[in-house]
This record gives C-alpha cells, sequence and structure tokens, in this order.
C-alpha cells in the first residue's frame, strides 16, 4: 500500500494533466494529434481510477479502470483514426462562434464558476476530503468543455470528440462523486460505442459508390477535395 | 416474465425480418410485433395487480406502475398502426427509390428494437437504466431518420443525435446529483424511483434543484422544448411518415415522462416554487416560439411538428402547476396530443407522396386540388387540425381547457399570455390549411405530380385514428377517470 498523501498529490498532478488535454483539445487544429489527446486522456483517467483504489479499495474503480482502458484508451480512438486516415483529412480550421483563445478564457471563467456553485449547493460534499471535491470540479468542467468544442466545431469528427471529452468528464465526476453500480457504467461504454460507431457510419459510410461516397464527405465538410491550408 | 417474454418476442420478429424477402412480409411482421406488445400491456393492465411485482419485474431494475403501462399502451397502440401505415409508404418509397432496397431490411429491424427500447425504458425503475434506454432511443430514433439516405436526413439525423446527445449527458450528471443526494440522505445511495420517492422528503432542496436542473436539459432536448428545440421540426419533417408519427406520438412522450417523474420527486421538497418558475419559463417560451415559427411556414410537415412543440410547452406548464387536477389532465393531453399527432402525420404523409418536390425536401409544398386528389387525406388534417387546436368535441378540448383552468387559479397574466400565444398557434395552422386547400389548378401552372393512388394500409389508420379521436372526445367513462387518478395518486401529488 502506497502512502496515501503521495497518492493524492498523484492524483492532483492527474487532474491537471486532464486539464491539459481538454484545453489542447478546445484548440488544436490538427485532427490526428486530437485523437490521440483523446486516449491520453482517457489514460490518465484509468491512472486516477487506480490512484483512488489504493485508497478506497471499492473493487468497482478496478472494473471502470478495466473498461475505460479497453473502450477508451483502446477501442475508440482506434476505430475514429482508421476513419479519418479513410477520409483524409489533417485539420480541422472552422470555429464556429468561438476561436481558440477566446475558449480557452471561457473555459478559465467556466472553471471558476463551477467552483463557486459547486461550493455553495454541496456543502456536505465539501465537507469531505477537498481531494474529491476537487475532483467533482474538475469533471464538471471537462463536461462543459466538451459541451463547448461540440457546439464551436464544424466538422462532424470534432463535433463526436466533444461529445466524447463531456463523457470522460461525466466518469471523472462520477468517479469522484458518487460509486454507481458497475453494471451501469457498463451499459454507459456500451452505448457510447454504439453513437461512435453510428455516427461515424452516418457521416461516412452509408453508401458505397466512390462518387457518392465523396459527394457525402464533402457535404459534411469531411472531405474539401483538396487539404486545407491553414 | 413480462420483459423475458417482450424481449423474446423481439428477437423473434427480427429473427422473421432477416428471413422475409418482400416488403409485405416485413411488414406483416412488424405489425404482429405491435399487435402482440398491445395485448401483453392490455394483458398486465386487465389481469394484474399494478404496480406489478413479479420475477424479473419489480426487483431492484425494473417495474410496472399505471404510469409506466399506459405510457406503453399508447405507444404500442401507435406502433401498430403506424406499421400498417409504414406498408404502403415504404412501398412507395422504394418504387420511387428513396429508399434503397438494400435498407429495407435495417427500416424493420430498427423499428423493431425502437419499440423493444421503449417499452423498457418507460418499465425502468432504475433511473441510470431509464437513461441508458432514453439515450438508445436516440440512437434508433436517428437512424430511422437518416435510412432515406439523401442529404438533408442525414444532416437532420446528425443534429438530432449531437443536441440530444450532447444534453443528456448533462442530465446524467443530474442522476448522479441525485443519487449522492440520496446517498448523504439514507446512507446507501439509490436510483430507484420507488425508493427516491419513498424518502424524497428527506432530501435537501438545494440538492435537489441542482439535480432536477440537470436532468431537465437533458429531458428538455428529447421532447423539444425551448431553447433546445431546433433539432425537432428537421427531424420530423425530413423522416418518412411513419416515423415522424412514431417520433412525435411516442418519443417525446419520454422526455416529458422524465421530467415527471422528477417533479414528482421535486414536488415532496422545498425546492418545488422554484422548479415551476423554471417549468412556467420555458413551457410559455416554448409556446411562443413555437407559435411564431408556425405562422409563416410553408411545410406542412414542419408546421405539424412545430405544434408538437406548441403541445410539449403546454403540457410543462400543466406540469409546473402541480395539482392533482393539473397532472390528471397533463397525462390526459399526453394521450390525446399522441393520437392527434400521429393521425395529422399519417394525413401529412399521404400528402406528402403526393405533392413532394422532386427536386428538394426543402422546398414549400405546392398543394393544389387537394379535395379531388386525396380527399381522405385533406379531411384527416382537416379534422385533426381542428383537434389540436382545440376544438370542442376533441378530447385536446377538455385538456387543455383544464390545464388552463388551472394556470388561472395560480396566476391571471400567466393564463393570458399563453391564451394569446395558444391563439396565435392555432391561427398559424388555421391560416395554413385554408390557403393551402382552397388552392386550385390554374390554367398555366406547373404541372403536379401524377395523382397518387393511395393504399389502402395508408387509409385504415387515418379512419381509426380520427374515429378514436371523436370517440375520446365525446366520452369519458368512469374506468378512465377512475385509471387517471391512479397515475396521478401513484405519482405522489
Amino acid at each position: 500500500m502506497m502512502d496515501a498523501a503521495l497518492v493524492e498529490s498523484i492524483i492532483r498532478i492527474l487532474f491537471a494533466g486532464v486539464i491539459i488535454t481538454a484545453a489542447y483539445i478546445i484548440s488544436t487544429r490538427n485532427l490526428l494529434s486530437l485523437v490521440s489527446v483523446y486516449a491520453l486522456q482517457s489514460a490518465t483517467l484509468v491512472g486516477i481510477a487506480l490512484c483512488l483504489y489504493t485508497i478506497e479499495g471499492a473493487v468497482v474503480l478496478l472494473g471502470i479502470a478495466l473498461v475505460t482502458f479497453a473502450s477508451k484508451v483502446l477501442i475508440i480512438p482506434y476505430f475514429i483514426a482508421t476513419i479519418q486516415e479513410r477520409i483524409r483529412i489533417k485539420r480541422d480550421i472552422e470555429f464556429h462562434y468561438l476561436n481558440p483563445t477566446t475558449s480557452l478564457f471561457l473555459s478559465m471563467a467556466l472553471m471558476l464558476v463551477i467552483y463557486m456553485a459547486l461550493s455553495s449547493i454541496m456543502p456536505n460534499v465539501s465537507g469531505k476530503p477537498t481531494l474529491f471535491f476537487f475532483g467533482a470540479v474538475v469533471g464538471l468542467s471537462l463536461v462543459l468543455m466538451g459541451m463547448m468544442v461540440t457546439f464551436s466545431r464544424k466538422r462532424a469528427i470534432t463535433k463526436v470528440l466533444g461529445y466524447l471529452t463531456m463523457e470522460n468528464g461525466v466518469l471523472l465526476f462520477g468517479m469522484f462523486v458518487t460509486e454507481l453500480p458497475f453494471i451501469i457504467e457498463f451499459l454507459i461504454v456500451i452505448d457510447l460505442i454504439i453513437l461512435v460507431i453510428l455516427t461515424a457510419i452516418l457521416t461516412v459510410g452509408i453508401d458505397s459508390t466512390l462518387e457518392e461516397y465523396h459527394n457525402r464527405l464533402h457535404r459534411f465538410y469531411l472531405w474539401e477535395g483538396t487539404e486545407d491550408v491553414p | 416474465m413480462i420483459l423475458l417474454a417482450l424481449g423474446l418476442v423481439t428477437l423473434a420478429c427480427i429473427g422473421l425480418i432477416a428471413l422475409s424477402k418482400t416488403n409485405r412480409q416485413m411488414n406483416a411482421v412488424s405489425i404482429a410485433h405491435g399487435l402482440i406488445f398491445t395485448i401483453i400491456t392490455a394483458a398486465i393492465l386487465a389481469a394484474m395487480d399494478i404496480p406489478v411485482g413479479t420475477f424479473l419485474v419489480g426487483n431492484q431494475y425494473f417495474f410496472i406502475d399505471h404510469l409506466a403501462a399506459f405510457e406503453v399502451l399508447i405507444a404500442s397502440v401507435i406502433f401498430t398502426l403506424a406499421a400498417v401505415y409504414a406498408g404502403g409508404y415504404v412501398e412507395s418509397l422504394l418504387s420511387s427509390g428513396e429508399l434503397e432496397k438494400g435498407s429495407q431490411k435495417l427500416f424493420y429491424t430498427l423499428w423493431s428494437l425502437l419499440l423493444l427500447i421503449i417499452v423498457l425504458a418507460f418499465f425502468a425503475d432504475n433511473l441510470a437504466l431509464f437513461w441508458i434506454f432514453a439515450e438508445m432511443t436516440t440512437i434508433a430514433s436517428a437512424m430511422l431518420v437518416a435510412i432515406l439516405a439523401a442529404r438533408e436526413n442525414i444532416d437532420a439525423a446528425l443534429k438530432y443525435i449531437f443536441i440530444a446527445s450532447t444534453s443528456m449527458l448533462l442530465s446524467f450528471v443530474g442522476y448522479i446529483f441525485l443519487f449522492e443526494t440520496s446517498r448523504s440522505a439514507l446512507g446507501e445511495g439509490s436510483l430507484n424511483w420507488t425508493v427516491l420517492l419513498a424518502h424524497a422528503p428527506e432530501f435537501p432542496a438545494e440538492m435537489m434543484l441542482a439535480s432536477f436542473a440537470l436532468v431537465f436539459i437533458g429531458f428538455a432536448a428529447k421532447s423539444g422544448i425551448f431553447p433546445f428545440h431546433t433539432w425537432l421540426p428537421e427531424a420530423h419533417a425530413k423522416a418518412p411518415s411513419a416515423v415522424s408519427a412514431v417520433l412525435s406520438a411516442v418519443l417525446l412522450n419520454v422526455g416529458i415522462y422524465a421530467i415527471l417523474r422528477m417533479v414528482a420527486l421535486v414536488h415532496r421538497t422545498n425546492a418545488m416554487p422554484a422548479v415551476s418558475t423554471m417549468l412556467v419559463l420555458f413551457g410559455a417560451l416554448t409556446i411562443g416560439i413555437a407559435a411564431v415559427s408556425m405562422l409563416p411556414q410553408k411545410n406542412l410537415k414542419k408546421l405539424i411538428a412545430f405544434s408538437s412543440i406548441e403541445n410539449m410547452g403546454l403540457m410543462l406548464v400543466g406540469i409546473a402547476v402541480a395539482t392533482p387536477v393539473a397532472i390528471f389532465w397533463v397525462l390526459f393531453h399526453v394521450m390525446a396530443h399522441s393520437f392527434t399527432k400521429a393521425s395529422l402525420f399519417f394525413s401529412a404523409g399521404i400528402l406528402h407522396r403526393q405533392y413532394h418536390s422532386r427536386f428538394s425536401g426543402d422546398a414549400p409544398d405546392e398543394i393544389r386540388d387537394v379535395f379531388s386528389l386525396q380527399p381522405l387525406a385533406a379531411w384527416g388534417i382537416l379534422i385533426g387540425g381542428l383537434a389540436i387546436i382545440g376544438l370542442p368535441f376533441s378530447p385536446v378540448f377538455f385538456s387543455k381547457l383544464f390545464i388552463l383552468l388551472q394556470v388561472g387559479t395560480v396566476s391571471m397574466e400567466v393564463l393570458f399570455i399563453l391564451l394569446v400565444l395558444l391563439f396565435v398557434a392555432a391561427a398559424g395552422l388555421g391560416y395554413f390549411v385554408i390557403t393551402a386547400f382552397t388552392r386550385v389548378s390554374q390554367p398555366g401552372d406547373s404541372p403536379l405530380n401524377e395523382p397518387y393512388r393511395t393504399p389502402g394500409g395508408m387509409k385504415i389508420p387515418v379512419v381509426i385514428l380520427l374515429v378514436l379521436i371523436i370517440a375520446m372526445g365525446i366520452f369519458l367513462p368512469g374506468g378512465e377517470i377512475v385509471f387517471f387518478s391512479q397515475m396521478v395518486t401513484e405519482l405522489g401529488f
């Protein structure tokens, strides 16, 4: 058993990692690294779950870590990367309403607001070790940052990654605030996989003829015929 | 046993669909599926003690109370009628090339799956499980919208998925809040609605308010409440009409159902005044946006979709009042709206086959000579339209009247605003029908599509629903009143 104080500081470092990955997802234009950063973010969550396990010893956390690793570090990123390869886009330079700098400032403001809101409505939770309160704040911020990505980007693939970031936030929030039955977590992951596959199929592959296929990609801003030049 | 039976029936149906070769066979399977579900639900209502507590039902994950059985009954009846209607409709989509031959099996499979998922969602006791099924209904129904493989359809489906799913994630955060609330109040956390309802008075108001607000965002998006309604007109207008009917008459109910269950919990705490204000505000805004959008609307299916938004807003206002009488009539309105809206979409589908633009799904419908070309659909829209506006002798008349009377007991100002907005919405619908249905071909007009020969299978559901609507508007048997009162009592109002 590791020293609890040490584990707590490791978790704090991992929190910072989560925030940095989220900031990267919000601001980057490079689609290929987006997926790797998402995988990294999920791996950080796995790390947090394992650290929590050493403190609390709840078996559910091990299960969560395992399912998260299999689905979000391996399967989903691999799937999205394959699709990106097939549709040959490397950059997403179209930001709908927000440019990266504004988004970053906005997300900082969001975190502050969430911190204040949570400390006012969760007196009983903030009475617990501050680590848990901190986890809830980071989780909820991650949800809202992902939401910002979903609504401010134009390409479907980036929107999907925003959605996945949101889901990571829900997981983090759930891990720190409470323990849900494992079966529920498991079903959510299945739901997520179906959703990702469906969105991908919708945006890419319903049709098999090449001309129609490219037409469709064109319509969804997934492929512009030539590579975008920033 | 019930759940097992439902699952096995669905599996058998999907298997049969995979084996069948013609549209007629697959259609027969999906009609049978709807019928069996209707019979099972009717049997539960007639023969069993509700709330049901047998093997597999009544454990910590599922339960059946009056409200759940009521929603499932509506869903099964609508699915059966829509399946009858889909037979002719899919045939016509196939022959016009809008639906590819290969997608046909997928269509019927998704149809059966969607019915099962919706039923399981209504029977779920555990709120997290309910959330998962509700999320899956989005996936299955979005695929049904996208199945036509036209650009607008995929666009509408993606918009639907992104708006509904992202908002639904927030409502999951809300459920986590609820779980945490119950854990700090009861010692052991629970998301079972029955447990939560029993202990709701012990929960702190601030936590319930936060949890309700988050849950509300997600299910408001599912049921087309402002400002999350933007996906709804697109998806409902672009989907095949049989699917539009299901989306409007059954899927919107899922969102309202979730909000109602949540309000039933909040109702027992001190958070209710704040929640009421919030619901009235969003309800009135929703009705307002729908009414304003209906006025200039040129596309019939979009018009009907906006009318659904308007009715969801009214239900929200009724839930906000939260007196037993108001809840009674909200539930009645759920039923009345479902049947009326399904009949409207069925009629609109026939007109759509006749008049739809060959070039773009977004072009306004050029409706001309409607009474000579499609008399049944024209009368269907006319009677259905009058019924949804709430003319006397329609079921919506009673529910609207009593919900508004209940609103009047709380605030005359809100009542006045609502009356004006509802009048605007009715005017929008009336204006469209009067201008479109009185138009006759002039010499020099562009030629119309060939007269569409409506198959009998598409006419029967319209007739059945119209008869049902008129019957519901005239008769209110004592058994029905007792049934609705039981639902209200079980919800704890």
